[in-house]
């Protein structure tokens, strides 16, 4: 490797419903941002790579060719990394590889979806000829994994509740988030519809539009960003099949040599203490819990109590997505990538109003496919050393 | 790259899924190099759900590879030659000392390839109009023609050297996508592939002929077919120019070239734009004896080595495309040999992951988009001549056109750091 | 100059047809839904056993073993309630999704719980298959038209561990 690498800029659109802009416009407005934070030009940029979800879901095939201009990409090298859920978290992964090997200088890494532009439960959904419709959609294959957590932990049923009120309090201070809920109360969860039992209508991620965009880049070039840089201390993804018989979903444990290995990379022996705040991608509110274990957050069936003891919530000594999360915003091929953004921004200080003060040391963390896929990132305020 | 392994490329595989057709490919890359799957560090794919017909559909794939316990792997929606890029930036990282790039394509499985492939065309404006599958590639043989730079006859012998039929033979044919006919075009198949790359002295252990991976690059064009040049391919150029320097000899210099040719008119636009002089051009009979889909870049890498790995060839090239009308291109450069330790690094290597700071360099030499005089367009081109590096249309012009002035701004100011020595780049801040 | 009005959306349909290959290993179990049988297949590498079954175990990669039947009965082993709504839906909600781990099998199948109460359902609920008639019978997990309880949960669930298979090393 060639010395440390860093994060110099950061860019995202506001998630919502975004039916008046282009996907090209959409994704050009993190890109610009993140390039207008790092002071740099598209002259700057040596490669791009481009994360996003299932091409079914907006119906746009190898949309790295169609949003060649909007990403300034002209003229470079362009790779589409697709890995489900956690595809951003690969593409940053990969873009920082990309420096570490001395191919690019600078990489820009680019995350879209536009779910509003397709009808993506019906990309999930439809039965193919030698499978069941059961049409269960996305919270048919979570929601029983969910209960099973439940079951093994103990956990009583107000800890998802919780968890979904706490992101959206947080993402009320996010003027980024698609669902910003400040009066949001547990009752309002608890009364919400059951969608998926156990899983309600308010612990439940939203469909959002949105990108994220930002620039990775070596030690010399970082220490001359105009802005605090974001270094990263470790870094890792892991893959395990989905279909063999006696596998763990709850507790997969391609998650926990994810995070293990990145922990390693980063000298932290102790995560629930060395880490700050954390960035997971919780796209139902039980997955907090879980993730928590998961990642090493929290001992194994522990991570309901943090939740409980509100460690987790902002202004706790572990707060987990301040940026509202999964949970306020969902634009599936960026989700990934705006967790490892936040926690960048979260230690370079450039948080705003969800900033946690005098957070030194982040972890952003994205999940894909039955649990299958884990990419997680530490970084750091520091230069690793 | 140690090992290669393919799958004929059948029109319609009736019998296997996606791992079936996968996992015996897998089994004779890794017997040919006497590795188990244990022994691999790291896994990179390529497939593409759209020919596949359901969202996720590379995850049955990696059944074949038995992610268990849990295993360090990416995957690109492209052409797996593309991954067979993202593994060879990993194996530089040192994180391990073997990775295995596997791909699957299915061209077969949709009903009517004219339904799929405009989908990959801007949503708004292009994609509406539904251009049949070769309509674009018919656009641009067209623009060739019309420039004097190929004729029709031309593509049929062309086609007549793979196909062993008579030139007179083939022009009687009709047209499919005027001037393209049948013959001209890609047939759709399904294939996997498979190639295991080790680094140094692994890859040495592991065979007696290595073919080292000396350089590779890939460039993206412009989407809009209406505002590119269709005569020339600069993103093919400019990645065969960056592969060499990466490499240390020229694209010229190779004596076998695998070109991913979805259409006989590609492959003399591909030769003039990589300077291809000497070199045997698709001795494996290329795409234009079947196209597997997103597998098809990627067996252009592994037959391109697979010259050197035999013995016969000491340089080759390999090229996969992405994209209608050769938007994207990649170019990869393989030698029986590895890049002399001794010799001094490129000077197009970026400045931060080798170089000490003295050697520092302006970023000018290596810039791929510095702003081109345009070419005088009423000046026509040799036959078989490469377009001019000048085009009106290069990659820098669609990127300043598209520039914030804010963006353009802080661009300019950044040569000035960067020309900054890099000794001064602490104080920098 | 008087410009039209703003094009906000245009739609833009995609009609697609393919075809899907079912591959040999999942050819077996589907080929045995048509004549109402389980058919599972046992890995020698893992000492598990699949239902429905690859061709080779996607853990070991050893290829399977000859098909052979099950009784067809199991139990819940996790659900979810469907409570909503939603566009292309099959079944008018509320209605039971669960994993069915079969007895003899090690991997479990998804498939709907009805003739039950959505709130009466437990993890451990053990159930049996309701086949269609004979007319409607496919090479399709649709054969079984849902699964049924069989009287009250006969195991502690609390005492049952998630994976409960035996778990040997996974290139033995």
């Amino acid at each position: 490797m060639s010395g440390p690498l860093a994060v110099i800029g950061v860019g995202q659109s506001v998630q919502a419903k975004r039916r008046e802009v282009t996907i090209g416009a959409l994704v050009r407005e993190a890109v610009d941002e993140a390039l207008a934070d790092a002071e740099l030009g598209f002259g700057d940029i040596d490669a791009v790579v481009l994360s996003k979800t299932p091409d079914l879901f907006d119906g746009v095939m190898n949309p790295e060719l169609y949003l060649a201009d909007a990403m300034g990409a002209v003229g470079l090298p362009v790779t589409r990394v697709f890995t489900g859920g956690s595809v951003g978290g690969h593409a940053a992964i990969f873009g920082a590889h990309l420096v570490a090997a001395g191919l690019a200088r600078r990489v820009l890494v680019v995350a879209y979806s536009k779910e509003s532009e397709g009808n993506f439960t019906w990309a999930l959904s439809r039965g193919l000829p030698f499978s069941s419709h059961l049409g269960a959609g996305a919270g048919g294959h979570f929601a029983p994994v969910i209960r099973e957590y439940i079951r093994r932990s103990g956990a009583p049923e107000h800890i998802g509740w919780k968890v979904a009120v706490n992101h959206r309090h947080n993402a009320a201070r996010n003027p980024y988030a698609h669902i910003r809920r400040a009066d949001l109360t547990v009752e309002e969860v608890r009364q919400s519809p059951m969608l998926w039992d156990p899983v309600r209508y308010l612990e439940s991620c939203p469909s959002s539009d949105g990108s994220c965009a930002i620039v990775v880049t070596g030690a010399e070039l970082a220490r001359r960003a105009p802005r605090p840089p974001a270094w990263i201390h470790g870094m890792a993804w892991r893959t395990e099949t989905g279909h063999f018989a006696g596998r763990d979903e709850v507790n997969p444990q391609a998650g926990r040599d994810c995070a293990a290995d990145a922990y390693r990379q980063a000298g932290i022996a102790d995560p629930a203490r060395e880490i700050d705040v954390a960035e997971l991608y919780i796209p139902y509110s039980w997955y907090e819990p879980m993730w928590l274990e998961n990642t090493g957050l929290a001992a194994e069936h522990d991570g309901w109590r943090l939740v409980d003891a509100d460690r987790t919530a902002f202004g706790g000594d572990l707060p987990v997505n301040p940026s509202g999360g999964v949970l306020s915003g969902n634009p599936t091929g960026a989700t990934g990538l705006l967790r490892f953004a936040e926690a960048a921004l979260q230690v370079r200080g450039l948080a705003g109003e969800h900033q946690v003060p005098g957070a030194r040391r982040a972890v952003g963390h994205a999940m894909g496919g039955a649990s299958q896929f884990h990419a997680l990132w530490v970084v750091g305020s520091e230069v690793p050393g | 790259m140690v090992s290669f392994a393919q799958s004929p490329c059948v029109p319609a595989d009736r019998e296997h899924d996606m791992a079936e057709i996968v996992l015996p490919v897998i089994r004779e890359a890794l017997d040919a190099c006497g590795l188990t799957r244990d022994d691999i560090d790291f896994f990179a794919s390529g497939s593409h759900d759209f020919y596949e017909g359901r969202t996720f559909s590379y995850i049955e794939s990696l059944d074949a590879v038995g992610a268990w316990p849990p295993i360090s792997e990416s995957h690109v929606e492209m052409d797996a030659a593309w991954a067979f890029a993202e593994a060879w930036a990993w194996l530089q990282l040192g994180e391990g000392q073997t990775a295995m790039v596997y791909g699957i394509g299915r061209s077969s499985l949709a009903a009517d390839l004219d339904q799929i492939l405009p989908a990959q065309l801007d949503p708004y404006l292009l994609a509406p109009l539904r251009p049949h599958r070769d309509a674009l590639a018919g656009l641009q043989a067209r623009a060739l023609i019309d420039a004097g730079l190929l004729t029709e006859r031309q593509l049929a012998e062309i086609v007549s050297r793979y196909k062993d039929v008579a030139v007179d033979k083939l022009m009687d044919a009709p047209h499919v996508a005027a001037p393209l006919r049948a013959h001209d075009i890609a047939p759709p198949g399904d294939a996997a592939a498979v190639i295991v790359l080790a680094a140094g002295d692994t890859a040495r252990r592991l065979t007696a002929h290595p073919a080292w991976v000396r350089g590779l690059d890939h460039r993206m064009e412009t989407h809009y077919p209406g505002v590119r040049d269709l005569t020339c391919s600069p993103s093919t150029r400019r990645a065969g120019e960056r592969a060499a320097e990466l490499a240390g000899f020229a694209t010229a210099d190779v004596q076998v070239a695998e070109l991913h040719t979805e259409y006989s008119y590609q492959e003399p636009l591909l030769v003039a734009e990589l300077g291809l002089k000497n070199a045997e051009v698709n001795p494996s009979g290329g795409p234009l004896a079947g196209w597997p889909a997103t597998a098809t870049g990627l067996i252009r890498i592994g037959e391109a080595a697979r010259r050197i790995m035999d013995g016969t060839t000491g340089r080759a090239l390999a090229h996969a495309t992405n994209g209608p009308a050769l938007q994207h291109n990649l170019v990869c450069l393989l030698a029986a040999q590895p890049r002399d330790p001794g010799q001094p690094r490129d000077p197009g290597q970026p400045r931060d992951a080798a170089q000490p700071p003295e050697a520092a360099q302006p970023r000018e030499p290596e810039q791929p988009r510095e702003p081109e005089q345009p070419r005088d367009a009423g000046q026509p081109r040799e036959p078989g001549q490469p377009c001019d590096a000048a085009q009106p249309r290069d990659a820098a012009q669609p990127r300043d056109t598209a520039q914030p002035p804010e963006a353009a701004q802080a661009r300019d100011a950044a040569p000035a750091r960067d020309a900054a020595p890099a000794r001064d780049a602490g104080e920098a801040r | 100059m008087t410009l039209p009005e703003p094009v906000e959306t245009t739609s833009s349909p995609l009609y697609m047809n393919y075809t899907y290959v079912a591959g040999t290993g999942r050819s077996v179990f589907l080929r045995g839904l048509n004549e109402r049988r389980l058919l599972a297949r046992h890995c020698p590498g893992c000492s598990l056993v699949y239902a429905p079954a690859p061709e080779f175990c996607s853990r070991c990669l050893r290829p399977v073993g000859p098909p052979f039947e099950l009784p067809g009965t199991g139990e819940v082993s996790t659900f979810c309630v469907v409570n909503f709504p939603f566009p292309g839906q099959v079944y008018e909600p509320p209605y039971v999704v669960a994993h069915i781990m079969l007895d003899g099998a090690h991997n479990r199948l998804m498939h709907l719980v009805r003739e039950v109460a959505p709130e009466e359902v437990t993890i451990g609920l053990r159930v049996e298959p309701v086949w269609v008639d004979d007319d409607e019978l496919d090479t399709s997990t649709t054969s079984i038209r849902y699964f049924r309880p069989i009287g009250r949960p006969t195991r502690d669930v609390a005492a049952v561990p998630y994976a409960q298979t035996p778990i040997g090393p996974a290139d033995a």
